[in-house]
């Protein structure tokens, strides 16, 4: 699945094939055509980005009006000796280490699964479609109430497994409270994975089973030599988007749980949000999002580093 | 990147069994396969299952322990009561919140139609342009627009708040309309873009020679033939807009649907009965798309996060 090799040689010949005046034409044709989307992300995303990277080492006052005294690297200063930064740092940490690993395994399970013969599976099929096509926050909202402590369906659920005495206030104890809130994340992200996985292994030629199975590879080894090794480009794509979606989410957490009890799954996202809307400082609420964009670009490129070179070994 | 797959023995001879479909199997394998298959659909069912029954049933049989999976009567009355605006649930003096769910799904349908219309525009051109006028720095913008995605929404919300106060945009669906850009254009002209490079160049090629020009190919030739990606690409916009909650939250009071559905929890007499119907129609839409364009939205997600 060298799709990238394609791509880049096609793209490399394309200007010798085209010569002259018409392949300039051909270029300023592309550019004309990028431009009003270039122009609309530049004033939509790259300003306001790097506003906030300006807030970032400023003492703005709270009403945002102006950009206020300039401070260097104050607010970044503030940021890294607090111990509530680094207790949310933590729980973000924490979160997210738990949110990829089942994300991406239960997704890798579910689509081999679903890559199976038989009945029902394209009703399974449609299933694993449902999580992903609902808003994280109405997922949030339905999982907050589905582990209530009083009319909630996971109490009633392990009640009658035999699991629990009686119904537990999961959301108000800090440790239940973290795991629900990925368990709930992972509900959708783990869809999401596996209609990707789904796809991957939809296109795995049967042949290279059948033959591994005449050399009398087992089920586990074909599973690690031709399956994983066939998925492994999906594998990068989707364990970098989990990584990233990890660091970014807020939706789920703040349905859920607003970052409570206490601050037990208040992870970064949250505690931004409070520090700009709640506490309105603008200056250190920036610094800590400067943090959050940093930690994901630098998370997502050192997961695509040690995928790939997993990959080399 | 290059797969490192075993390579398959040419000269061995084929398996006896005929093709995949007449495979058999050993028990222990179809067992367990099943037994997966049921765990799959109990995972992804029963908090399903728990908000539709929530939303049909009444408090007192909600109040039961255990909580009635399969209850002995339903009602509508929770969908009634929130299309008529009397779910009993006042936040401020007299005012009731359930009357505001059918103006925000108004709303959310405005502003996700809105954006669908503007980025397939835009980043159809973009996306089509990537693909086959490709110029110097194209790729870089490429990448910098995948490598977007890490731009936490939290981080750029601040100067979109002052910039739509000073233009008083604020609360209004345009405040929407143009920050939900940051996310969906993006994901538009990615998608696309795959697209576009998977369809043969021959066919506009062919449109060249007669004389027409690039943009009336794109419109004449390449536009009726990439129906299934543009399909797909429009359903992956409306999803995201339809679902954004962060900066409805921060822009808006309440206007679309996710912000009021958090609304909805912090008002005491607003019970889950009520919040489970309104959830149930918060996520219809966006699930019946999904479900209606399964093949045409799965293929362009494959292709949409191919880096």
């Amino acid at each position: 699945m060298s799709t990238t090799t394609v791509r880049a040689s096609r793209r490399a010949d394309t200007p010798a094939v085209r010569v002259g005046p018409l392949a300039r034409a051909a270029r300023r044709f592309g550019v004309r055509m990028v431009a009003p989307s270039a122009l609309l992300l530049v004033v939509l995303l790259a300003i306001p980005s790097l506003l906030t990277v300006a807030y970032s080492v400023h003492k703005v006052p709270s009403n945002g009006a102006s950009l206020g005294e300039f401070v260097g690297f104050d607010n970044f200063a503030v940021v890294l000796s607090s111990p509530v930064f680094w207790s949310s740092m933590r729980t973000t940490l924490i979160f997210s280490a738990g949110f990829v690993v089942l994300s991406t395994v239960i997704g890798l399970a579910t689509a081999v699964l679903l890559n199976q013969e038989f009945v029902g599976r394209s009703f399974a099929r449609a299933l694993l479609i449902v999580p992903w096509a609902m808003p994280w926050l109405v997922l949030g909202i339905l999982w907050r109430w589905y582990a209530d402590g009083s009319v909630g369906g996971l109490n009633s659920l392990l009640l009658t497994l035999g699991v629990i005495d009686d119904y537990q206030e999961f959301l108000a104890d800090p440790t239940s409270a973290l795991l629900l809130t990925i368990v709930a994340a992972v509900w959708r992200q783990a869809s999401f994975a596996g209609i990707l996985f789904l796809s991957g292994l939809q296109t795995l030629p049967a042949e290279l089973n059948e033959a591994a199975e005449l050399d009398g590879a087992g089920i586990w080894g074909r599973f690690l030599h031709i399956t994983l090794a066939w998925l492994r480009p999906v594998l990068i794509t989707v364990t970098v988007l989990n990584v990233i979606y990890a660091f970014l989410q807020f939706d789920v957490i703040f349905a859920m749980t607003q970052g409570g009890p206490g601050d037990a799954t208040q992870v970064l996202s949250i505690l931004i949000y409070r520090q700009l809307f709640v506490v309105t400082n603008i200056g250190l609420g920036s610094a800590l999002a400067v943090v959050l964009g940093a930690l994901a670009l630098v998370g997502g490129l050192v997961t695509v580093k040690l995928l790939y070179s997993s990959e080399s070994r | 990147m290059t797969v490192s797959s075993p390579a398959v023995p040419a000269s061995r001879p084929r398996p006896a069994r005929n093709g995949r479909g007449g495979r058999r199997r050993r028990p222990l394998v179809t067992v367990v396969i099943y037994l997966g298959a049921v765990v799959f659909a109990l995972w992804v069912l029963l908090p399903v299952w728990y908000l539709l029954v929530s939303s049909l049933i009444t408090p007192a049989q909600l109040g039961v322990r255990p909580f009635p999976m399969v209850p002995s009567s339903i009602t509508l009355d929770n969908y009634v009561s929130l299309l008529t605006g009397s779910t009993g649930g006042d936040a401020f003096g007299s005012t009731d919140v359930g009357a505001r769910l059918v103006p925000a799904i108004g709303q959310s349908f405005l502003v996700s139609t809105v954006l669908v219309v503007l980025n397939l525009l835009l980043a159809g051109i973009a996306g089509y342009a990537l693909s086959r006028y490709p110029f110097r720095g194209s790729r870089t913008f490429e990448l910098t627009i995948i490598a977007s995605r890490v731009v936490p929404a939290i981080a750029i919300v601040g100067p979109f708040f002052v910039a739509f106060r000073v233009l008083e945009l604020l609360d209004t669906p345009w405040a929407l309309i143009i920050s939900y850009n940051v996310f969906t254009l993006p994901l538009a002209i990615m998608v696309l873009k795959n697209y576009f490079d998977q369809l043969p160049h021959e066919i506009e090629e062919a449109a060249s020679i007669d004389g027409a020009g690039r943009l009336r190919a794109l419109a004449v030739v390449v536009l009726p033939i990439a129906k299934p990606g543009i399909v797909a690409a429009g359903v992956l916009i409306f999803l995201e807009a339809w679902s954004e909650f962060f900066y409805s939250l921060v822009l808006t009071n309440q206007l679309t649907v996710p912000p009021l559905l958090v609304g909805f929890q912090s008002v005491q007499q607003f019970n889950w009965n009520s919040l489970a119907a309104a959830t149930v129609l918060a996520m219809i839409p966006p699930v019946l798309l999904v479900l209606a364009f399964q093949r045409h939205v799965v293929s362009a997600l494959a292709a949409g996060y191919d880096k």
